[in-house]
C-alpha cells in the first residue's frame, strides 16, 4: 500500500525551567498539548489517538504514566500508546505517531513527550540508585575525548558550541537557560564535571513538555497555517556494550542517517538540508553527530564550528533553538528537536528562524549512544527535489 | 489528650507547592549461574570471561549465557581465565553529584582496562596510587585485590557489568612504559 | 489496511521465580518464534519490545533485552513501556507502511524480585491514589464488590471461573497454577481482600512471549497455517476509578467493536482476566455468550508474567488456530487497574 503523507500542523511546548512548581505532571503535559491544539486550530475531541513518550519512569516515580495521564490528555475512549526508547524517546514517539497517519490508521494524532525532573532525582535515576554513578555525561566523556583525538580538533571547539547554543537560546522564549552573554572564558573556567567536560558544556536538568498535532493531506489543507511535511523518518538500535564497539561513530547512527536520507530523497545532506536540530547534551556531540551522520567529515565538522558556520546565520545552522544544551527535559528533548525542525520549515521559529529553511533534519539519540531516531521535514512535499534542481 | 511536644508550625503564607514522597522498593533477584561463576572466581582471585564459540570469538567479561552478536548459547565450557594485567584504554574523572545513596565526595576516576591476552576488558574501574589528574590512556596496570577477609560477592549481581566491586580494589601502575597511542584499541567499553 | 498474519509464536514457561535473568530467558523464546516462522533473524524488518523498568527494578532495564534480539549489525527497533501486546500493535502499524514484510514483537518481565503490592501503587495517580497505597488488589476488590452488588456475579461464580482456569491449565505445559480444586473448598478459604480470596488473584510470574508478524505476501510464502489478524484495536478508560462504572469496561467494548468482533461468530477467547471477576466484565464487554470457550490455556489466573501476559493471550490464541484446529477467536490484553486499558485482537485461520 502507498503511504499517505504526514503533516505537522500544530506545535506546542512549555517554558522549560529547573522547577515548574506551578503545574502538576498532567498540568505540564497539558500545557504543551493545549498549545499544540491551539496552533492546529483543533480541540481535544478532534484527536483520534494519543502517543506519549518519556524517559524512565523512576525519574518522577510514576510507573506507566499514560494510565494516570489519560484523563488530562483527553484520551478517554481513545487509543493511547506509551513509547520508551531512553533519550531518543521524544524522536521515536514522533515517528510512531507519524506512522499512525501515514498508514491511514488515524486522521489526527496528538503526540506528547515530557519530563518533570524536579519531581524526582535524575542523578539518582541515572546512577541506577547506586553510589558512584557516572552521571549523565560520565559514560560519554571518554568518547568525546576520543573524537577530539581522532579528528585533531583543538580543545575550544566544545566551548564554542556551548556559547553558540546559549546565545541561540536567548532568542527562544521557551528555552530553560537564558545566558546571552556567556563567554568562552566562562565556559573554560567553569568546574570540570567529567574530564574533559566543563559545567557550562553540559545540559541543564529541566521540567518541560512538547507536543505536536499530526494529520494527513486533508487535514493539512484545512489548516490555515503552513504545515511541515514529514519527508522521511528512521529508527535504528544497536547493542550498547560489546568488545570492539565503535562508540565514537556508532554504526546505528550512520545507518539511521542513511536510511532517513534515502527515505526523504536526500542525496547530498550538506547541500540539500538547510539546518539541523541534533541531540547535543554535551558540547562535543555537535561535531560528533555532524560527522556520525555523514553530513561532514570529522575534520570538516569541527572546522565548520570553528568558523561559525553552525551559528544562526551560518551556512549550516545547528540547534538554533538552543538545543539540549539549553533545555533538557530528558523525555521531551527528542521531540523538541523534531518539533523545532518542523517550526523552521513552517517559518514559525520567530527570532531563531533560519531564513528560508525549507528542509530540516532532526535527530535524537539515547542509551549508550545506541538508539537513534531521525526525521527530515520540508515546507512542501517536493522540498528536497526542489533543492536538486537549483 | 497530652501534648507530646509538637510545636505549632509557623503559619506559612506560601501555598504548598511540593510534598516529599519517599518510597522504598526492595528487589530480590536470583543471581544467574554465569554471574555466580564470575563472582566465585573473583573470590579466588581469578578473573574469568566467556569466549564466544561462534564466529565472533569475542571475550565477554563477565561470561554470558549467550553471545548477543552471534546469537548462540554460551556455557561454562566457554569460560576462560583472563590476565590480571592490562592497559588503560580510556577514562574520565567524575565530579560526584550528591544524590541519595551517593558515597563519593571527591572527584574519582573511572577507566576502561583492556586485559592482556587472551583478552577481555573491564569498564568503570578505579585507578589506585595515581592522582586523578595523572591518569592517562596507555598506562600499564595490574589488578589489586581486596584482602580475602574483606572480599564479598554481595555486589556481583545480574548487572555485574561494573567490573568487580567488593573484590578488586582497583588497578595500580605496573611501572612499565605506556603503550603508545594507536597500539591499543580505544575501547569505551 | 494490509492483511497481517502471525507466522510464529513462542512462550517461556511461567515461573514463580526464574533462575535466569530476563534477557537470558527471553533469548530462546525469540529464537523459537523466529524458527517457527521459518525466517532468519536478519530477515526481520522491525522489532518492538514491551517491558517495564519498575518491574525490573532498574532505570533503562529494557536496554539489556536488546541483547536477546541480536541487535548487531544495527536493527530497526522500538520499545513501549507496556505489555508486549502493545508492542505487537506498534509492529502491526509499522508493517502497514509497506516497506518491510516481517516484524518481531515480544514482551517480558520478572515479577518475582519485587513486591507487586509495593510497586503497583506507583502506577496510579501520584497525587491522589499512590499516597493511599491504592494497589491493584485493593482496587480489583472494589470492582469485584461493585459487580457483586450489581447482581452480575457471585463469589461462587468467581470460584467456578478459577476452577475452570486451573483445569484448563492442566493441559498447558507453560502454565504455572494447575489443578482441580473443589469450589466449596475454595469458598471456605478466608478473604484476602474481600470479596477476593487468594484463589481469585493471579499468581506472581516471570516469563516472556514473542510473536512474528508478516504481510500477506510473505505469510503465504513461508507459512503453512498463517493466523490472520482480522482486526486489532485498543482503547483506554478514565483513570480515576471513582469516575467510571467499574462494573463494565467501556474501553474493552469500544476496542472489541472496532476490532470487528461482531463481524462473524467467535469460537474461543483468550482474555487477560487476572482477577476472576474480570472475566465476567470482559465477556459482557466483548459480547461473548456462554458458547464461547474462554481461556482454554488457563488464562492469566494460571500464569501471569506481567508485560508478557497480554501477548501470551495472543500467542495462545494463535496456537489454537495454527495447531488446535480452531477457526476464529479473540485475544485480549489489559493494562492498569480495573481493566482501565484494553487491547482486542480478532484472529482467524484460513
Amino acid at each position: 500500500m502507498s503511504k499517505q503523507p504526514c503533516a505537522v500542523i500544530g506545535i506546542g511546548q512549555t517554558k522549560h525551567k529547573r522547577r515548574r512548581d506551578d503545574v502538576s505532571l498532567p498540568g505540564l503535559v497539558r500545557e504543551a498539548a493545549q498549545r499544540a491544539l491551539d496552533d492546529a486550530e483543533l480541540t481535544w475531541t478532534d484527536i483520534d489517538a494519543v502517543v506519549i513518550g518519556k524517559a524512565p519512569d523512576p525519574f518522577e516515580g510514576v510507573m506507566m504514566p499514560e494510565l494516570s495521564m489519560a484523563d488530562a490528555l483527553g484520551a478517554n475512549g481513545k487509543p493511547m500508546l506509551r513509547v520508551h526508547t531512553a533519550g531518543s524517546v521524544g524522536g521515536s514517539t514522533s515517528i510512531v505517531a507519524s506512522h499512525l497517519i501515514e498508514t491511514g490508521r488515524h486522521d489526527r494524532v496528538l503526540t506528547v513527550a515530557y519530563e518533570k525532573q524536579s519531581e524526582g532525582n535524575a542523578q539518582w535515576g541515572l546512577a541506577g540508585g547506586r553510589s558512584g554513578g557516572m552521571g549523565a555525561g560520565g559514560i560519554f566523556a571518554p568518547w568525546m575525548k576520543s573524537f577530539r583525538q581522532r579528528s585533531g580538533a583543538p580543545e575550544d571547539i566544545g566551548w564554542k558550541v556551548a556559547v553558540k547554543d546559549r546565545r541561540n537560546a536567548a532568542k527562544n522564549p521557551y528555552a530553560h537557560l537564558q545566558m546571552p552573554n556567556l563567554t568562552i572564558e566562562e565556559v573554560k573556567e567553569s568546574p570540570m564535571l567529567w574530564d574533559p567536560i566543563h559545567f557550562h558544556e553540559s545540559c541543564p536538568s529541566s521540567d518541560g513538555a512538547c507536543a505536536m498535532v499530526l494529520t494527513n493531506e486533508d487535514g493539512a489543507k484545512r489548516s490555515s497555517k503552513p504545515p511541515a511535511w514529514v519527508l522521511g523518518s528512521a529508527m535504528r538500535s544497536e547493542l550498547g556494550t560489546f568488545p570492539g564497539r565503535d562508540t565514537v561513530r556508532p554504526q546505528a547512527g550512520v545507518e539511521c542517517a542513511h536510511a532517513v536520507y534515502e527515505a526523504a530523497g536526500v542525496t547530498n545532506p550538506r547541500e540539500q538540508i538547510d539546518m539541523a536540530e541534533l541531540y547535543v547534551p554535551f558540547s562535543w556531540y555537535e561535531p560528533m553527530w555532524l560527522a556520525g551522520h555523514d553530513i561532514f567529515t570529522p575534520e570538516e565538522a569541527w572546522k565548520m564550528i570553528d568558523a561559525g558556520e553552525t551559528n544562526l546565520g551560518g551556512s549550516f545552522p545547528v540547534n538554533p533553538s538552543g538545543g539540549v544544551l539549553s533545555s533538557n527535559p530528558i523525555g521531551a528533548s527528542g521531540m523538541l528537536r523534531f518539533a523545532e525542525a518542523a517550526l523552521q520549515v513552517r517559518g514559525m521559529a520567530g527570532d531563531h528562524q533560519v531564513e528560508g529553511a525549507s528542509v530540516a533534519l532532526a535527530q535524537a539519540y539515547g542509551g549508550a549512544a545506541q538508539y537513534f531516531a531521525m526525521w527530515v521535514v520540508g515546507s512542501t512535499l517536493d522540498a528536497v527535489e526542489k533543492k536538486k534542481h537549483k | 489528650m497530652s501534648d507530646t511536644g509538637t510545636q505549632d508550625a509557623a503559619a506559612s503564607t506560601e501555598p504548598v507547592a511540593m510534598m516529599d514522597y519517599f518510597m522504598h522498593l526492595e528487589y530480590h533477584e536470583v543471581v544467574a549461574p554465569n554471574f555466580r561463576r564470575y563472582g566465585e572466581a573473583l573470590m579466588n582471585e581469578k578473573i574469568i570471561g566467556g569466549k564466544c564459540p561462534g564466529s565472533c570469538g569475542l571475550i565477554y567479561v563477565p561470561p554470558r549465557s549467550f553471545c548477543p552478536i552471534d546469537v548462540v548459547e554460551m556455557t561454562e565450557a566457554d569460560d576462560v581465565e583472563l590476565a590480571q594485567t592490562g592497559t588503560v584504554t580510556n577514562y574520565t574523572v567524575v565530579a560526584p553529584v550528591q544524590y541519595y545513596g551517593q558515597e563519593e565526595t571527591e572527584p574519582f576516576v573511572r577507566a576502561s582496562i583492556a586485559l592482556d591476552p587472551p583478552g577481555g576488558s573491564l569498564m568503570l574501574q578505579d585507578i589506585l596510587d595515581v592522582p586523578v589528574d595523572q591518569v592517562r590512556a596507555g598506562m600499564r596496570v595490574r589488578a589489586v585485590w581486596l584482602d580475602p577477609a574483606e572480599r564479598s560477592v554481595d555486589e556481583i549481581d545480574n548487572r555485574a557489568g561494573r567490573g568487580a566491586p567488593g573484590l578488586i580494589k582497583g588497578w595500580t601502575p605496573t611501572g612499565e612504559p605506556d603503550v603508545p597511542e594507536g597500539q591499543y584499541h580505544d575501547e569505551g567499553f | 489496511m494490509e492483511d497481517i498474519a502471525i507466522i510464529g509464536y513462542a512462550q517461556s514457561p511461567s515461573w514463580r521465580e526464574a533462575e535466569q535473568t530476563e534477557n537470558q530467558f527471553l533469548y530462546p523464546v525469540i529464537s523459537e518464534a523466529v524458527e517457527r516462522a521459518k525466517i532468519g533473524r536478519r530477515d526481520i524488518g522491525f522489532t518492538c519490545a514491551g517491558s517495564c523498568d519498575y518491574l525490573s527494578g532498574q532505570t533503562f532495564a529494557f536496554v539489556m533485552n536488546l541483547e536477546a534480539v541480536g541487535a548487531w549489525p544495527p536493527i530497526s527497533e522500538s520499545h513501549v513501556e507496556m505489555d508486549g501486546a502493545w508492542a505487537m500493535y506498534e509492529a502491526w502499524v509499522r508493517l502497514q507502511e509497506g516497506d518491510i514484510d516481517t516484524a518481531l514483537a515480544f514482551g517480558s518481565g520478572k515479577s518475582s524480585p519485587g513486591n507487586p503490592r509495593e510497586i503497583y501503587p506507583l502506577q496510579n495517580d501520584p497525587y491522589t491514589l499512590t499516597p493511599l497505597g491504592a494497589d491493584p488488589v485493593s482496587l480489583a476488590s472494589m470492582q469485584a464488590r461493585a459487580l457483586i452488588e450489581a447482581g452480575k456475579i457471585t463469589e461462587r461464580e468467581m470460584a467456578e471461573i478459577v476452577v475452570r482456569s486451573r483445569r484448563n491449565a492442566e493441559s498447558n505445559p507453560r502454565a504455572q497454577v494447575k489443578g482441580s480444586p473443589d469450589v466449596d473448598v475454595l469458598l471456605k478459604e478466608p478473604y484476602f481482600a474481600a470479596p477476593l480470596r487468594k484463589h481469585d488473584l493471579p499468581p506472581i510470574s516471570d516469563g516472556a512471549t514473542a510473536v512474528v508478524l508478516a504481510t500477506a505476501k510473505k505469510a503465504r510464502e513461508v507459512c503453512e497455517r498463517p493466523v490472520w489478524i482480522r482486526g486489532i484495536d485498543h482503547r483506554i478508560d478514565i483513570h480515576q476509578p471513582g469516575f467510571r462504572d467499574l462494573t463494565v469496561s467501556r474501553s474493552a467494548e469500544l476496542a472489541g467493536k472496532a476490532a470487528g468482533i461482531g463481524d462473524a461468530p467467535v469460537e474461543f477467547a483468550e482474555l487477560c482476566a487476572s482477577f476472576s471477576h474480570e472475566e465476567k466484565i470482559l465477556r459482557e464487554a466483548l459480547g461473548l455468550d456462554d458458547g464461547v470457550e474462554v481461556n482454554l490455556s488457563g488464562g492469566a489466573l494460571a500464569a501471569n508474567p506481567m508485560m508478557a501476559v497480554g501477548l501470551a493471550r495472543i500467542a495462545e490464541a494463535a496456537r489454537l488456530i495454527a495447531e488446535g484446529g480452531r477457526k476464529r477467536g479473540v485475544a485480549h490484553a489489559t493494562s492498569g487497574s480495573c481493566l482501565q486499558q484494553n487491547l482486542v485482537c480478532v484472529l482467524e485461520g484460513d
